[in-house]
């Protein structure tokens, strides 16, 4: 009698930590999950507020192990022979002061089968943009960093959702995208941010991004892509805190086939979260424009 | 895209300057004030329930911002003033479509320019479709002289800011001002300047009002919700906006202190005393009557109020990319420049 009342609450309990347990659980990362979005007033799909990335995909797509510096150099040879320790690549001076702070942390791939397919030329164009970050990077001058980058840089963004378009609102260099869910032409001229042309398919906001002007990257890796560049985003609601972030990159100039990758983003939902301001333009000011004429504090004069 | 350009109250002065060298005077339209009047017209509603503000929205009016000497003593203007003026809009826009050169609002002359090529500013500005008048002879309604109330130290700044405009000298990135530096031209003008990017596109959702600003992509994401000032100081401040009946009424405090940094116009600039209150308030199917009370003793004697009436564009107009800082060919531009001619200088 007692062992079965024991059995009993031990059953109870189990099923206690496994409900608790299942209640904890992540929720259903596929698009195929039983998850359905809440919906606006106007019925569609709600996906406002603020979402953020949480990975390393803004350093380096593809896998990639922790380095000690985003820009690197050759360690220089050490004499004495074969048998004396040699270092590996170093940071660059430019960099170097950040110690810790400044290294790059591993992370697994983004892409969906792994790497990138570029062509051959590519891939050399490619490695010498990582070789030459520090010169060629554009987030590094603050400019407008393209799509799908912006999604995923450490910089979180708001969806608000009009009636015939969506904003979305990213806090890095203040960029705001229009996605038109109503029929548009084509930009009068190439853009950083490209022309976004939404539908939804389901519960799934589907855009189609094209008119990009080629100057923009897709991390701080090196990897790129031409005016040919056309993206297909996919925002599915997995959870009432998660998003299924998916981007498919068709560039025939850059790569030998589309190629799509995907993580999750995270809603930030603490009381009263706001898109604040990063007005990077004013932070690279003296690194674009300072030797044509840093003023020296102490004499008001321009030091060359 | 090159960043020196005429500001907003540059071109309402040299409008009036044209106005006044014509031999007219300026009127206004009573389509403004007369909004009230209007009772067939009710405010749309969002789907839940707001009024509805929607749409790409600019100033084009002919009104100064300051109330010109001429017109001292008087807050508004006659019918024959107004039919007048009107007159001359219509025929201004007439000549700037036909091409006539010293013809357009908010062109300069080259002989008038302190800038040698300043016509390289004109071409690429949009000074939209004929300005419409209203009755209201300055923007500014309070103080009720029509001027903007400086402190003397602020006065002082603004008439070295105007006489040093396209002059210099340029001996660093911090002497161009805010906008040809790409940072802004403050969020005290933004609703209404700009001859080249002064569209504004407001889009709401649910607690939300969010207003894209061309010029310099500047954004105010403001929400409705009830919830009280953040504690960040901001450029733009810390927004927060809420319903008085049809009203939008947007408080915003916390101000970044910029005044250190060199301003087209005084007036706009943002220091940490800085209280701005605007009301946005739609009066007709293209108007709104948006007022905008600036209260910052670090410029000004007193707060001052202005009343902008602005205008709904058509449907399908659309705002586009403003890549400023991409493409700012002349900061450095102009930098290396005064470095060549100051290597001359001493040589």
């Amino acid at each position: 009698m007692r062992t079965r009342l024991w059995t009993s609450v031990a059953l109870v309990a189990a099923v206690a930590v496994v409900a608790l347990l299942w209640r904890q659980a992540p929720p259903a990362t596929d698009e195929t999950g039983a998850f359905r979005a809440p919906r606006t007033s106007d019925g569609r799909p709600d996906l406002n507020g603020i979402w953020q990335a949480l990975n390393t995909a803004h350093y380096d797509l593809e896998a990639h192990p922790a380095r000690p510096a985003l820009a690197l150099i050759p360690a220089p040879p050490r004499g004495g022979g074969v048998h004396r320790a040699t270092p590996v690549d170093l940071p660059a001076p430019g960099v170097r002061a950040l110690g810790a702070a400044g290294g790059v942390p591993a992370g697994e791939s983004v892409v969906v089968d792994g790497e990138i397919p570029y062509q051959p030329a590519a891939l050399t164009q490619r490695q010498e943009n990582a070789a030459r970050w520090l010169e060629r990077d554009p987030e590094i001058r603050c400019y407008m960093p393209g799509v799908p980058r912006i999604t995923y840089m450490p910089y979180p963004f708001q969806i608000l959702q009009g009636a015939d378009e969506i904003l979305i609102a990213y806090e890095f260099a203040g960029t705001t995208r229009t996605i038109h869910m109503t029929e548009v032409d084509d930009n009068p001229a190439p853009t950083w941010m490209g022309l976004s042309r939404g539908r939804w398919d389901g519960d799934t906001l589907v855009v189609d991004v094209s008119d990009f002007n080629g100057q923009t990257w897709f991390d701080r890796a090196g990897n790129f892509h031409s005016d040919a560049l056309r993206v297909t985003e996919r925002y599915t609601p997995v959870s009432p805190y998660h998003l299924m972030y998916q981007a498919t990159i068709d560039d025939p100039k850059v790569f030998t086939r589309p190629w799509t990758i995907r993580m999750p983003l995270y809603r930030r939902f603490e009381s009263g979260k706001k898109i604040l301001e990063y007005k990077c333009t004013e932070f690279v000011e003296q690194l674009m424009y300072g030797e044509l004429g840093l003023v020296d504090p102490s004499t008001g004069k321009p030091t060359r | 895209m090159n960043h020196h350009r005429l500001t907003a109250g540059r071109v309402l002065t040299l409008a009036l300057a044209a106005a006044l060298a014509a031999g007219c005077t300026f009127a206004s339209n009573p389509r403004a004030e007369g909004a009230a009047g209007e009772s067939a017209w009710t405010a749309p509603r969002t789907a839940w329930g707001d009024p509805d503000l929607q749409g790409v929205w600019r100033y084009e009016g002919a009104v100064p911002l300051e109330r010109p000497k001429q017109f001292a003593g008087r807050e508004s203007l006659t019918d024959e003033e107004l039919a007048e003026r009107d007159r001359l809009e219509k025929e201004m826009a007439a000549n700037r479509l036909a091409g006539l050169e010293g013809t357009a609002v908010g062109r300069r002359s080259i002989a008038e320019s302190p800038i040698r090529g300043n016509e390289y500013n004109s071409f690429w500005q949009d000074h939209g479709r004929p300005r419409r008048v209203f009755r209201q002879t300055s923007l500014v309604v309070d103080p009720r002289d029509g001027l903007l109330p400086y402190t003397p130290e602020a006065r002082a700044a603004e008439t070295r800011a105007q006489a040093r405009y396209g002059v210099g000298p340029y001996e660093s990135y911090l002497d161009p001002d805010t906008g040809e530096r790409c940072l802004t031209d403050g969020v005290t003008a933004l609703m209404w300047q700009g001859p080249n990017g002064g569209h504004n596109k407001i889009v709401q959702s649910p607690g939300y009002v969010t207003v894209l600003h061309e010029e310099y992509r500047d954004r105010r994401i403001i929400p409705t919700d009830g919830r009280p000032h953040g504690t960040v100081r901001q450029w733009f401040g810390d927004a927060v906006g809420r319903w008085e009946g049809d009203t939008l009424v947007v408080e915003t405090t916390n101000f970044q202190d910029r005044t250190n940094y060199e301003w087209a116009n005084i007036w706009t600039r943002a220091s940490e005393t800085l209280t701005l209150v605007e009301r946005f308030t739609r009066v007709s199917d293209d108007t709104i009557d948006y007022r905008i009370t600036v209260d910052d003793p670090a410029t000004f004697a007193q707060p001052w109020t202005a009343q902008i009436p602005i205008t709904r564009l058509p449907d399908g107009t659309r705002i586009y990319e403003y890549a400023c800082h991409e493409g700012n060919y002349a900061l450095p531009n102009l930098l290396s420049g005064a470095r060549a001619q100051a290597r001359t200088s001493s040589n």
